[in-house]
């Protein structure tokens, strides 16, 4: 448990830290993935950090504009240095948009660069995993076997810890993938496709308690990871047969 | 000649690509499979609930560890005893910058919520005279217990001041804030625990 990571008097939250460390990496796998493409690497780590900035901006906005009962009395809140004053979602879609908005911009082939950026986010995937650890989140059922992990009292399987191998042996595929030259959109489909099957199979290992269910029990991740494998293995399959 | 083993492989991947027919036996495998297994897994309604399984402590989704100090006005507080009122359950000390910042946020948040939710300020390992003369002149109303031996701040496993735990009605935490609140944080986090 390490929600905190003390430097002498510095106490740096292990969430938000790991969250830059997750898009830096993300932003350096997407680069070098970019660049065997015959892409130029800049132009991933310029398309990430503008829309990392623009998402931030948007997502302190939002917040403002949802609360603005409470910023109206305190309008330098606003430029706060609150971790918590963000909404996530509007924060996403604005990166997303202004990621998008870049590589229209610069007629980056969109195909290519999805390739690209696709091990990066895994990678990203998987350091999000291990803060999960790290702070507690995300508990695995509880199991018996020697490598289990004390989590709150109970030693349980460290799922967090499956979850983030899964992510890179998938982002290792499609770095591979990439690196053989195989054709344009390969690469994000089979990341795709394993990133939703790693859902599928490891979900059960999370504690009950940490598992959002829909239909009457069944659990999310399971149906959305599996939804996401069969709609990219669809998508693999047209692919392949299309010069066939 | 034979061709290097590297292209043979390649070849034999390539080869692997194949007719349409045999990608849709694929998926649909892949779709039996996977329902099979997400059916196994399903997690039946209400086994949650009645397992209640996780057991008390300072984390989301976890019921509050319970405890008893003696406040700042000498009277004796116990948790628990609120179970059915939304508890803001802050920790802080006089010596902390940021407490004092947003120590009036607390404030002004149990005048307006009086009654209806239960704002708490632990405060740490410091002496009643102190506190006492400290809420005084910021002119703090709400409930301060007194952590003197900072037992409790271990057992909610608080590494930096201010941490704020939001709990809702049933003593569950839903909300972990590290760090000062402001009023907008106030009133995001405090709508995971209120109405």
């Amino acid at each position: 448990m390490l929600p905190v990571i003390q430097l002498g008097p510095l106490s740096l939250p292990t969430g938000p830290l790991a969250l830059l460390l997750a898009v830096w990496a993300a932003l350096a796998v997407g680069a070098w993935a970019a660049r065997r493409e015959g892409l130029n690497g800049d132009d991933i780590y310029n398309a990430g950090l503008y829309g990392l900035v623009a998402g931030l901006v948007a997502a302190r906005l939002a917040h403002v504009i949802v609360y603005w009962d409470a910023y109206r009395t305190q309008l330098l809140e606003i430029f706060g240095f609150n971790q918590r004053a963000f909404l996530l979602w509007p924060g996403v879609i604005v990166a997303l948009a202004v990621a998008g908005w870049y590589v229209y911009r610069h007629r980056l082939p969109l195909v290519k660069v999805l390739d690209a950026i696709a091990p990066g986010v895994l990678v990203g995937i998987a350091i999000a995993d291990v803060a999960a650890l790290l702070t507690g989140r995300n508990a695995g059922a509880p199991t018996n076997l020697p490598w289990a992990v004390s989590l709150w009292g109970v030693p349980r399987h460290p799922v967090q810890i499956y979850e983030a191998l899964a992510a890179l042996a998938v982002a290792a595929l499609a770095l591979w993938m990439i690196a053989r030259g195989s054709r344009p959109g390969s690469a994000a489909l089979v990341a795709l496709c394993g990133y939703g099957l790693s859902r599928w199979l490891l979900e059960p290992f999370r504690a009950p308690e940490a598992s959002v269910t829909v239909l009457g029990g069944l659990r999310l991740a399971q149906v959305v990871g599996l939804a996401v494998a069969l709609i990219a293995l669809w998508g693999l399959g047209r692919l392949a047969s299309r010069t066939d | 000649m034979r061709p290097p083993l590297d292209s043979l492989l390649i070849r034999n991947v390539e080869s692997l690509t194949m007719s349409r027919t045999r990608w849709n036996i694929l998926i649909v495998v892949l779709l039996i499979a996977g329902l099979a297994w997400v059916w196994v897994n399903r997690l039946p309604a209400g086994d949650v609930s009645a397992a209640g399984a996780l057991p008390p402590a300072p984390a989301v989704g976890h019921p509050a560890p319970d405890f008893t100090l003696t406040t700042a006005a000498g009277e004796t507080f116990k948790l628990s005893e609120l179970r059915g009122t939304p508890v803001v359950l802050n920790f802080w000390a006089t010596w902390c910058p940021p407490c004092r910042a947003e120590l009036p946020e607390l404030q002004a948040a149990s005048q307006r919520l009086a009654g209806q939710v239960a704002i708490v300020g632990v405060n740490q390992a410091e002496t009643p005279a102190e506190v006492q003369a400290f809420a005084e002149k910021l002119g703090l109303s709400f409930t301060i217990p007194l952590d003197q031996s900072a037992d409790v701040s271990r057992l909610y496993r608080v590494r930096s001041l201010p941490t704020t735990f939001f709990i809702d009605r049933s003593g569950i935490i839903r909300q972990m804030q590290i760090g000062p609140v402001t009023e907008a944080t106030l009133a995001q986090s405090m709508k995971t625990i209120y109405p």
